[in-house]
């Protein structure tokens, strides 16, 4: 009987406390509930056919779950080959930035030379450029140099990812204790070797973090491609998806469309779901200073 | 001997990090701000094509109709979608730093539109919210007894656009603010109640002053985000560019590469396009800098 009453006792603190907090659990939920909404519809929309996406019908599956609009998404609509390209800009991105990136790093956060402060200004300035500045020159010399097709792509990506990877890493490497590197001098380790065995294992979660982001950045990115992706062969999958929107008015499956818009939405997602207490943490951790 | 072989080593760690900053950044920027001053008609041209015209090209574009309602809807997305995201952003990171459940996932369900793709998320918006025939907007306007519209008529297209964006926008502002908010300490907060100040007082007088610098950081990139705004624009205008959306990057973009019915191209103009929008860029930096000073306040 006791036992009751303190538990009666206890809830009923909670929900004077959660009472005061009720307009706030209402401006959030009523956000979100239309997040969910919206992707919920697209869900049953991508399993639908047109007929009943235009009739309002999608969540009845009248005429039962259409996969077919995710088979002919993939295949007919090219998006298995936006796809691919996509996947392959971002890994192909993701480890030669942190080949070029850690060890510049590490020696600009360990080493006093010639050069270390304009460079690390350099890095943080080429963050802030706009993209317009430097995609006409980068046109130029890729005509003049006959570079184009998926490798040009790939070598702006690592480029462009560059600067955001080297400075966020800088923070990491410069909070590591120097006695590492004193006992691996003891030991004989020349400093390459001591970077690559000790220093850049310790800072593994860092280049984790850098790496989601630089995946998602790479799987996101539209302007470069749309620019310098001539063909639709090389086209990752922000480019593709405008391709079929705008091929939409002559094919009209929309059921198609929205298939197409949830593979797309499907990589980042996922990884979103399983990595966003790290995404998170990241976002305000590296290049943001308050 | 040694410091020889730490140069070596230095050089070799430092190189393929500073040649990408020469190739992709410190190079194509010098070659651009010359080329503004420049008349170069294909961007493929070489140096040797170029004939030099002064200010002609500055001339051109701030005389160019398109560029003028460009930098109108630009200051539009600027100042209404700043006051629409901030304003969110901040009431979200309030109420999620107020003590309430589930403020993980809350937290993550707001931020989840900044890591899909911009395009499918502004595929989504245009094909299903603003439909007209079937759209999640018209449906709600219809249940309330209210007549639909085309959102994505000439009268409307700017504001669903303004919208899509900012909701896509919120929550990366909302976790700086989250993140500012945390780093003041409970301490004052806990002062403050004892003093009997309310928890609107407290917003107003200590919340909003400690967050200074945070608006500082989220007002600079609001503004380079709105600069350099281009996808969306590019969404709600897919195949030609109209005047109700137009941006100056998609100025840009239809001067040095052309339009579907327009060939004439001018990479000059484009480039001075380019230096201008870098030089808001860079007086946005100085005002922030300028107006508001980094507190030395520890907290």
């Amino acid at each position: 009987m006791r036992k009751k009453e303190k538990v009666v006792y206890r809830e009923k603190i909670n929900w004077k406390k959660e009472a005061a907090l009720l307009p706030g659990y209402a401006i959030v939920l009523i956000w979100i509930m239309f997040t969910a909404a919206f992707l919920f519809w697209i869900i049953a929309a991508s399993l639908s056919t047109s007929r009943e996406i235009f009739s309002g019908n999608v969540f009845k599956f009248a005429t039962g779950i259409h996969f077919e609009n995710y088979v002919n998404a993939w295949a007919a609509s090219n998006v298995s080959v936006f796809f691919g390209n996509s996947l392959m800009y971002a890994v192909v991105t993701c480890v030669c930035v942190i080949l070029i990136s850690a060890p510049a790093a590490y020696v600009l956060s360990r080493y006093t030379f010639l050069g270390r402060k304009p460079m690390k200004f350099s890095l943080i300035l080429a963050m802030s450029i706009p993209e317009v500045m430097i995609i006409m020159p980068i046109y130029s010399l890729s005509a003049q140099y006959h570079i184009k097709g998926r490798i040009l792509l790939m070598i702006l990506y690592i480029f462009l990812r560059v600067p955001f990877t080297t400075t966020y890493l800088l923070n990491f490497f410069a909070s590591l204790s120097k006695s590492y590197e004193e006992a691996a001098t003891i030991d004989g380790c020349t400093p390459a070797k001591t970077f690559w065995q000790i220093m850049l294992p310790l800072v593994q979660p860092a280049l984790i973090t850098v790496t989601i982001f630089n995946f998602l950045s790479v799987w996101n990115e539209f302007f470069m491609a749309l620019i310098f992706a001539s063909s639709s062969d090389m086209t990752p999958v922000g480019v593709g998806l405008l391709q079929i929107v705008n091929g939409m008015k002559y094919t009209g499956d929309y059921g198609g469309l929205f298939a197409a818009v949830i593979i797309v939405f499907l990589p980042t997602f996922l990884l979103y779901i399983f990595l966003s207490e790290k995404i998170i943490s990241g976002v305000t951790g590296g290049g943001v200073k308050g | 001997m040694k410091s020889k072989k730490n140069r070596l080593f230095i050089i070799a760690f430092t190189l393929p990090c500073a040649l990408s900053l020469f190739i992709m950044y410190l190079y194509p920027i010098v070659r651009t701000v010359i080329m503004s001053f420049f008349g170069v008609e294909s961007v493929t041209a070489r140096m040797s094509e170029w004939s030099f015209n002064g200010i002609a090209n500055y001339q051109k574009i701030f005389s160019s109709p398109t560029f003028h309602q460009a930098i109108r809807n630009m200051a539009l997305i600027w100042i209404v979608g700043g006051i629409l995201v901030l304003s969110f952003a901040l009431l979200f990171a309030v109420i999620l730093t107020s003590g309430i459940r589930f403020k993980k996932f809350f937290r993550a369900a707001i931020y989840l539109p900044n890591v899909i793709s911009a395009v499918a998320l502004a595929t989504m918006w245009i094909q299903y919210i603003y439909n007209q025939e079937y759209g999640l907007l018209n449906k709600f306007l219809e249940a309330l007894g209210l007549e639909g519209k085309n959102w994505m008529g000439t009268d409307m297209k700017f504001w669903a656009m303004l919208v899509a964006f900012v909701f896509g926008a919120v929550g990366y502002y909302m976790l700086i603010f989250i993140n500012g908010i945390e780093r003041i300490s409970g301490d004052i907060f806990e002062a403050a109640t004892i003093d009997g100040a309310n928890k609107i007082q407290q917003f107003f007088s200590i919340t909003m002053p400690l967050l200074r610098s945070i608006f500082k950081t989220n007002i600079t990139f609001w503004s380079i985000n709105c600069i350099s705004f281009f996808l969306w624009s590019k969404m709600f205008a897919p195949v030609n560019t109209e005047a109700s959306t137009v941006v100056p990057v998609v100025y840009l973009y239809d001067t040095v590469f052309g339009t579907t019915g327009n060939v004439t191209r001018d990479a000059g103009a484009g480039a001075a396009i380019g230096v201008v929008l870098s030089l808001f860029i860079a007086v946005v930096y100085f005002i922030m800098n300028k107006v508001i000073k980094d507190d030395d306040l520890e907290f």
